[in-house]
C-alpha cells in the first residue's frame, strides 16, 4: 500500500481513514487512478493558466500593433516554454502558508485544481483578468475547509497574501506606468510619431517578452511542483528529487499551448477594454509591468502578474492626457479579484466532497469537469473572440440575449448595447453548480 | 499578523524608479535619433546626436538584459 505523504511528509488523515478499510490491491488501483487524474488535471490547469495570463504580457503590444496577434502569442508561448524549462526548482510548498502543509493530499490538490480551472474558465468567459495563483490557492483553501474545517485556514495569511497585494499591485504598477507615460509623452512631444512609434514598439516588444519569460519561470514551476509532489507521495519518485524530464516538458508545453491559444477574451479587455492604448503608453506600461514583476519576484513581496499588468495599463491611461479610462471595467475587475478566492474556494470545496470518494468520486469529478468545460466553451462560441477580431471592439459579450446572435464585433448594434452586468452574474452560478 | 512593509516599500520604490528610468532612456533615445534624422534631411550633420540617441537606447537595452539576467535562475 502506498503511504500518502505530502508537504511535510506526514501521514494524511483524510486518505488513510478512507483507505485502511480496503484491501491493499484495491487501494493501489485507487491511488494510481487518483495520481493519474491529478497529473492530467494539473496539466489542464496549466493550460488555463497559460491562456488566462497570455494577455498579461501581450495585450499591450497587440493593442498598439507592436506585434501582430499571432506573432505575439507564438512568441509568448515559446518564451513561456523556455521559462518553464529554465526554472525547475520545484516550489517547496504549494499551500502558500494558507494552511498546514500536512493537510495537502492528492484529493485536496485535485479539488483545488478543479476549483481553479473552473474559476479561470468563468472569468475568461466574461473576459476578466484574474490571478491564476489566487484561483489555485482559493480552490485548495475551499478543499481544505471541507476536509479539515475552517479553523485550519490561517485567516491573516489571506489578508497579507491576497487582499493587500491585490490593492498594492495595481497601485505600484499604476503609479509607475502613469509617471512613465507622462514622461514618455513629454520627452517625445516634438518628435514626429513616425519616428517615435517604431522605437516605442520595439521597447514594448522587448518588455512584453520579458514578462512572458518571467511568467514561464514562475507559473510553469507551479504545475511541476504539484505533479512532482503527487509522484513522490505515491512512491513513484524518490523523495527529495527534482521534477522528471517529462514533467518539465509536459508542464512547459501545457502552459505554452495555453498561451498560444491566446485567451483572446481577456486580451480584449486588457488591450482595449480598460483604455485605448497608444504606442508610448504601451511602452511605458510594458516597462512598468516588467519592472514591478521583477522587483516583486526578487525583493520579497510577491505580487500577482495579472494584477501588476492590469495596474500598469490602467496607470498608463491615467498618465496620458485625454485618455478615457473605463473605470467601470476596472471596478468589475477588482470585484473579480476579490471574488477569486471565495469563488474558486466554493468550487474547490464542493469538489472536495467527491474527490476523496475513491474511483467513482474522482471519475464523477472528471465527468463534471468535462461538462463544465464544454458548457463554458459553447457559451464562448456565441460571441467568439479570436486573433482576428481581438482589437475590433472593447467589449466581451457573453449572452446571446445581449446582442443578435450573428453579429460581427464591429457591428454598430453592439456598441449601442450596454454591458449587461446582472446577466453576467446570473450566468456564473449554473456553471459553478455544474462543476460541483 | 505579519506584513513585510519594508519589502513592500522597497518593491514599490524600485518598480517606480526603474520603469521611469527605462522610459526616459527609451523616449530620450528615440527623440535624439529623430532629431538627428530631421537634421540630416535638412542637409546638416546629426552624427553626434544620433550616436547619443543610440547610447541611450543601448543603456535601455542593457536594462532589458539585466532583467533577463534576473529572470533566468541559471545565471545566479
Amino acid at each position: 500500500m502506498f503511504t500518502w505523504r505530502l508537504g511535510l511528509y506526514r501521514h494524511c488523515q483524510v486518505l488513510t481513514s478512507t483507505t485502511t478499510t480496503r484491501s491493499g490491491w484495491e487501494t493501489d488501483v485507487t491511488e494510481l487512478f487518483v495520481v493519474i487524474t491529478v497529473i492530467a488535471v494539473a496539466l489542464i490547469f496549466d493550460f488555463t493558466n497559460g491562456f488566462h495570463d497570455s494577455a498579461n504580457a501581450m495585450a499591450g503590444p497587440i493593442a498598439t500593433g507592436a506585434l501582430r496577434p499571432r506573432t505575439a502569442v507564438i512568441l509568448a508561448a515559446l518564451l513561456n516554454l523556455v521559462g518553464a524549462c529554465l526554472s525547475t526548482a520545484v516550489a517547496k510548498t504549494i499551500s502558500g502558508g494558507f494552511f498546514d502543509d500536512a493537510l495537502i493530499t492528492a484529493p485536496i490538490i485535485l479539488a483545488g485544481l478543479l476549483g481553479a480551472i473552473i474559476w479561470n474558465l468563468v472569468t475568461w468567459l466574461i473576459g476578466l483578468p484574474s490571478s491564476s495563483s489566487h484561483a489555485l490557492f482559493g480552490g485548495l483553501i475551499g478543499a481544505v475547509i471541507v476536509g479539515a474545517g475552517i479553523a485550519s485556514v490561517h485567516g491573516w495569511v489571506i489578508v497579507s497574501k491576497v487582499l493587500l497585494p491585490a490593492i498594492v499591485a495595481p497601485l505600484v504598477a499604476g503609479i509607475a506606468a502613469a509617471w512613465a507615460t507622462r514622461l514618455a509623452y513629454r520627452i517625445t512631444r516634438k518628435t514626429p510619431s513616425v519616428h517615435s512609434n517604431t522605437g516605442f514598439k520595439y521597447g514594448q516588444a522587448f518588455t512584453a517578452s520579458m514578462v512572458a519569460l518571467a511568467h514561464g519561470t514562475s507559473d510553469g514551476q507551479k504545475t511541476m511542483g504539484v505533479i512532482t509532489l503527487v509522484l513522490i507521495a505515491a512512491n513513484l519518485q524518490a523523495t527529495g528529487t527534482g521534477p522528471e524530464m517529462w514533467v518539465i516538458l509536459a508542464s512547459g508545453l501545457a502552459i505554452g499551448l495555453g498561451t498560444y491559444s491566446g485567451g483572446w477574451r481577456i486580451m480584449r479587455t486588457m488591450g482595449k477594454g480598460i483604455v485605448e492604448i497608444e504606442t508610448p503608453q504601451g511602452a511605458a506600461s510594458g516597462a512598468a509591468t516588467s519592472a514591478t514583476i521583477l522587483a516583486s519576484a526578487h525583493l520579497g513581496f510577491g505580487l500577482s502578474t495579472t494584477h501588476v499588468s492590469t495596474g500598469s495599463i490602467l496607470g498608463s491611461g491615467v498618465g496620458r492626457d485625454g485618455a478615457e479610462v473605463r473605470w467601470s471595467v476596472a471596478r468589475r475587475m477588482v470585484f473579480a479579484w476579490l471574488l477569486t478566492l471565495p469563488g474558486a474556494g466554493l468550487v474547490g470545496g464542493l469538489a472536495a466532497l467527491l474527490s476523496d470518494q475513491g474511483i467513482p468520486g474522482v471519475a464523477a469529478l472528471l465527468v463534471l469537469l468535462t461538462a463544465a468545460c464544454l458548457v463554458i466553451y459553447f457559451m464562448s462560441r456565441r460571441h467568439r473572440i479570436t486573433h482576428a477580431n481581438v482589437t475590433d471592439s472593447h467589449e466581451v459579450l457573453v449572452l446571446a440575449a445581449a446582442a443578435p446572435a450573428t453579429t460581427y464585433p464591429d457591428d454598430p448594434r453592439l456598441e449601442a448595447l450596454p454591458t449587461p452586468k446582472k446577466k453576467k452574474k446570473k450566468n456564473k452560478r449554473p456553471k459553478e453548480r455544474s462543476a460541483a | 499578523m505579519h506584513i513585510d512593509w519594508a519589502a513592500l516599500g522597497v518593491v514599490a520604490v524600485v518598480s517606480i524608479v526603474s520603469s521611469v528610468i527605462f522610459t526616459i532612456l527609451l523616449a530620450g533615445g528615440i527623440r535624439l535619433v529623430s532629431v538627428a534624422k530631421i537634421k540630416s534631411n535638412e542637409g546638416g550633420s546629426g552624427t553626434v546626436t544620433v550616436s547619443m540617441g543610440y547610447v541611450l537606447i543601448g543603456i535601455a537595452g542593457l536594462l532589458v538584459l539585466y532583467g533577463i539576467y534576473l529572470i533566468v535562475p541559471q545565471f545566479h
